[in-house]
């Protein structure tokens, strides 16, 4: 693959449009017709759930027990709620320190095995690379047990370290990704600087990462989401103190450990999707770009 | 380190490898210590009785057992179904709705940001905000089902309509999925349509003879992907029966993993279960295993499919 | 970090040729850890959330503080026995424990989460003989003692007195089945406005283990074998149950329980007369009066089979305990703190007067200073009577209940017919179980 073919957002209409047999008019008209209310049905379908969970999060306890779909009163007060009856501003702290470091800890560690593999020849790097895709295929539950042992043996299991420390030793799937991007990078640029005298570090440091950074800003916004989400690490290694549980933990036995209704819970719901959205606005084109990058192509 | 010794200048290919391997160190212990102890360790654990506070050799007892454990089955079947059903359907709808948005002239971008956006919502709080929706009491969509007259089914509470609801959270996040396809199908040569259409090819003949063919690659890549995603399915299936079944974490809860009757109990979580709730360790190394295996053989259908990354410049 | 990980990788590849790798110190006993008299910190985890139980928590600890002041206790609310279970295995546990319920109870004994109490109990001179007989063998397994009952639960019937129309509660399933249907108000089209009774077992309190003793239905064998698909008792209770759900018709049944509020909130069901009669915990009465002191309503035993007269008046009993966890700290204080709790007249009627639990001691339930009524009295008299059961002590408790709770569910909805062929083969889901755990 190279870089030229992620396709820019606005190019849908240059690049595909269907073929223009002769037609008359009428058809054609009927054609747009029908594929743009299509697109708005879809559209409907995609954006009703978030507008019923919006909703409902407005709702009195005892109405968001009941099939009705537009609040009787308007309930703002459901949001300040929830920051009193749970340790929500707490949550999102940790989850914050957990998705920031464990970001950075993969870039400082990833970029420079991908580096490697993708800028440099030599003997072993065909199976260091399969290594790593292995690594990133095969489901993290495989080895759970004897991780887990290991850190149950450093007492860290009731903790988000185990999910932190590991990415001081690099991410499987983000040396992937960062690796099929430098290769798209002509050797010409490295080579130059190696004329100019300088070594591996100061080329993959001067030369390749910037060039790479639209990679490396889209491995980043992978692992601060993938973090973000991420439910299963934390259930397993911090479920068993609730000083560091995350987002993800609280908001999964909220309705079960604090008893609440549909109401808040998903008052609770909307407060965490926001940040989500809003820097999805943000950064909307690194995250396309981003994830076009994962759909290689062999 | 024996150049370091020597009183001339290392020689250059020392140098490299000494810079490669300063490059890649992270990595070696990682794999090291989060790979390839782990497997091994597996291994041994699975021939024991193992809790954490003590590992007693039983021989093949927790592989015995496997054959006997009729949840282990079903849930190694609700995975197979999921690989089957979930997989495909996403495929489908994906590239269905990719077609759609690349065809749009008018608000090509606004949909596409409308589609993409549920793909964003964390995966735990979709979740929930799902099995309130599919509430048959209390949801709005048996509400607006009842309202057009049609009993709605009790979804999450309902053995056969469990997992069809998972699929539909499913196809509410297919963002990723669509915004790879649309890049895919961008990337087709509009020439080649363009001749079609001089020799009379309908949509259906170009769909099936040129677009298929070439984004098959990105079609077989997206597949295997998805089935190594099935197989790790845990997080939505694993809070929808709890939420949904009203499990209080309190005395007298009767939760059972994967309510209603199993369905939705898929092999990571009772892997999961075994290994962290019941901490028979040992047997869940053997469920470990045999998630390896059955992962191990998709992952060598892929890289046949996909030499070409271990080559120069792919 | 990095080094500690070198270290462990050796350690790791070192660890496939021996035996065991263990997490957390091994057990200590009580010479172990500060003295009790030193000053020191403890934390105590503990399974109460309803504000009004947490509270009179609280008052027990305030009290502890004024007789030892030198220790202070730092209490963690809300925690289930998945996150004190893998706490303890896992190394990092509190200095003393709480749970909610007995199921583990088994398992904490045999495998040692939780310590021995025999050399604390010996050095302390405390009379287990204060705790009544069934108390004694829901704490201990296989004659070893690792946890002391905190508080202890009854289970009976609350019925709402004006949707009884004037009734008296039942003393028979039949009975039962003959009111609940008479009380049920629907919808035109059918829907459940108020069940008189509801019998799903997936609602609220309406576990195996609390509905067995109306049949009398046992769970083991006496060498720990599942006793469920031999002893009829168990076919007689899924069978009035099944009878009654289909009256209902199951789906209607289950789109009303989907919209009743939370168990613990103030939407409670019963609360709301959504229900008119109502399996429930003493626990009931203390939030009734926080949340719905309106609500009139009277408690009576549960009813029983018809063929089985003699059993009413008892019911189903457990409780919650708690003990001191292997690798505890402060294993002294964390003594110090238990014994408090379990055995002080003052703590214990205090505890009770705020969560309405009752009293294990029969010093404490003699209290002049604790609050009764007949309400309440209803509970202590099931405690106090002879046909009372719980659920006895097995290394997989919770897994068997889980195998027992799905078949109900199953047979309930229609979706699994055979009820003697379903009952045999939860059996076998639990022998085999059992030979996995225990070899």
């Amino acid at each position: 693959m190279s870089a030229d073919t992620v396709p820019a957002a606005g190019s849908a209409q240059d690049r595909l449009t269907p073929p223009s047999r002769p037609r008359r008019m009428p058809r054609a008209t009927l054609y747009w017709i029908a594929k743009h209310a299509l697109a708005i049905a879809l559209a409907l379908m995609f954006l009703g759930p978030l507008v019923f969970i919006a909703l409902t999060a407005l709702m009195t306890d005892a109405q968001a027990l009941t099939s009705q779909l537009w609040p009787q009163s308007w309930n703002w007060g459901n949001f300040s709620e929830i920051f009193t009856t749970t340790p929500l501003l707490r949550w999102i702290v940790n989850t914050m320190v957990y998705s920031l470091s464990a970001t950075a800890l993969m870039l400082a560690s990833s970029v420079p095995v991908a580096y490697a593999l993708a800028r440099i020849r030599f003997r072993g790097r065909k199976t260091a690379f399969l290594l790593v895709i292995l690594m990133m295929l095969l489901p993290p539950q495989v080895v759970a047990v004897p991780i887990y042992t290991l850190w149950a043996s450093m007492g860290l299991t009731n903790s988000l370290w185990p999910l932190i420390i590991p990415m001081v030793f690099g991410d499987a799937f983000s040396i992937f990704l960062l690796r099929q991007f430098m290769l798209t990078i002509p050797r010409e640029y490295s080579d130059a600087a190696r004329v100019d005298g300088c070594g591996e570090f100061t080329t993959m440091l001067r030369v390749i990462l910037p060039m790479a950074r639209p990679a490396i800003a889209a491995v980043a916004l992978f692992q601060f989401f993938y973090c973000w989400n991420d439910y299963y690490g934390p259930l397993l290694y911090a479920s068993t103190n609730a000083d560091s549980w995350t987002l993800s933990l609280g908001i999964a036995s909220f309705k079960a450990l604090h008893s609440v209704q549909w109401n808040l819970t998903m008052a609770a719901t909307i407060l965490v999707m926001a940040p989500v959205i809003i820097v999805f606005f943000l950064a909307q084109k690194v995250f396309i770009e981003g994830v076009t990058l994962t759909g290689v192509k062999g | 380190m024996t150049a370091f010794l020597k009183p001339r200048a290392p020689s250059p290919r020392w140098r490299r490898r000494g810079t490669v391997l300063a490059l890649l160190a992270p990595w070696l212990i990682g794999f090291t210590v989060f790979f390839a102890y782990p497997m091994a360790s597996t291994v041994y654990y699975s021939f024991h009785r193992f809790d954490l506070f003590t590992a007693e050799f039983i021989g093949l007892d927790n592989y015995w057992y496997f054959l006997g454990d009729e949840r282990a089955h079903l849930a190694f079947r609700n995975t197979l179904w999921l690989v089957a059903v979930l997989v495909p359907a996403q495929m489908v709808f994906g590239l269905g709705v990719a077609q759609l948005v690349v065809r749009l002239k008018a608000g090509a971008g606004f949909f596409r940001t409308v589609f993409f956006l549920p793909s964003l919502v964390p995966t735990v709080a979709g979740t929930v905000g799902f099995v309130f929706l599919l509430n048959p009491a209390t949801g709005p969509v048996n509400g607006l089902l009842s309202a057009a007259g049609i009993e709605g089914p009790d979804w999450y509470g309902d053995p056969a309509w469990a997992k069809p609801g998972l699929v539909l959270l499913a196809l509410w996040g297919i963002g990723n999925l669509m915004v790879i396809f649309m890049a895919a199908l961008l990337d087709v040569p509009r020439h080649l349509y363009e001749a079609a259409a001089i020799d009379g090819a309908g949509a259906l003949r170009q769909f099936r003879s040129i677009t298929l063919p070439t984004i098959s690659p990105v079609l077989m890549f997206s597949a295997v992907t998805g089935v190594i995603q099935a197989m790790q399915y845990f997080t939505q299936a694993w809070i929808t029966s709890r939420v949904a079944a009203g499990a209080t974490d309190s005395p007298g809860s009767s939760y059972t993993p994967g309510y209603p009757d199993g369905s939705l109990l898929t092999f990571p979580q009772w892997l999961f279960q075994t290994a962290f709730r019941d901490f028979s360790m040992g047997y869940a190394s053997v469920l470990a295993l045999i998630m390896f295996v059955i992962s191990m053989l998709f992952i060598l259908i892929l890289l046949r499919r996909f030499r070409a990354f271990g080559d120069e410049g792919a | 970090m990095r080094r500690r990980l070198f270290t462990v990788l050796l350690a790791g590849s070192t660890a496939l040729s021996l035996t065991a790798c263990t997490a957390g110190a091994p057990p200590a006993g009580p010479e172990a850890g500060p003295k009790k008299e030193e000053p020191q910190t403890i934390t105590l985890w503990h399974g109460f959330s309803v504000d009004s139980e947490v509270k009179a928590f609280s008052d027990a600890l305030a009290l502890f503080k004024t007789k030892y002041p030198h220790i202070t206790v730092n209490a963690v609310k809300g925690v289930d026995d998945d996150r004190i279970i893998q706490a303890i295995r896992g190394g990092t546990p509190p200095d003393v424990a709480a749970s909610f319920t007995t199921d583990n109870v088994g398992q904490f004994c045999k495998t040692g989460i939780f310590q021995d109490l025999k050399p604390y109990l010996e050095a302390a001179k405390v009379d287990i003989d204060v705790f009544p007989k069934v108390v004694q063998s829901y704490t201990e397994f296989e004659g070893k003692r690792c946890v002391m009952p905190l508080l202890a639960d009854a289970y009976g019937m609350y019925y709402n007195k004006a949707l009884m129309k004037g009734k008296q509660p039942p003393k028979t399933l039949s009975e039962l089945t003959a009111l609940a249907k008479e009380l049920t108000v629907r919808e035109p089209n059918g829907d459940i406005k108020v069940a008189g009774f509801l019998p799903s077992g997936d609602f609220y309190e309406n576990s195996a283990s609390h509905l067995g003793p109306m049949t009398g239905a046992k769970w083991y064998n006496p060498d720990g074998t599942s006793a469920i698909g031999s002893d009829p008792a168990w076919k007689a209770l899924l069978t009035w149950q099944k009878e009654l759900v289909d009256w209902y018709g199951h789906d209607k049944l289950e789109k009303f329980r989907k919209g009743l509020g939370d168990e613990w909130s103030a939407d409670n069901a019963f609360h709301k007369g959504k229900v008119v009669m109502h399996v429930d915990g003493e626990w009931r009465n203390a939030m009734l009066a926080n949340t719905a002191p309106d609500l009139e309503y009277g408690t009576a035993p549960l009813p029983v089979a018809d063929d089985r007269p003699e059993l009413y008046g008892g019911g189903f009993v457990s409780g919650t305990i708690v003990g001191v966890p292997r690798g505890s700290k402060h294993p002294q204080a964390a003594w110090e703190l238990i014994r408090f709790l379990t055995t002080d007249t003052e703590a214990l009627v205090t505890l009770s007067n705020g969560t309405r639990n009752i009293p294990t001691t029969q010093a404490a339930r003699q209290s002049p200073n604790l609050k009764k009524d007949a309400n309440y009295q209803t509970f202590l008299d099931i405690f106090d009577n002879p046909n009372i059961s719980t659920l006895p002590s097995h290394i997989n408790s919770a897994f068997n209940q889980e195998t027992l709770q799905e078949f109900i569910t199953r047979y309930e909805a229609g979706r699994a017919t055979d009820l003697a062929g379903g009952l045999a083969k939860v059996d076998k889901t639990i022998n085999d179980r059992l030979r996995l755990s225990a070899g």
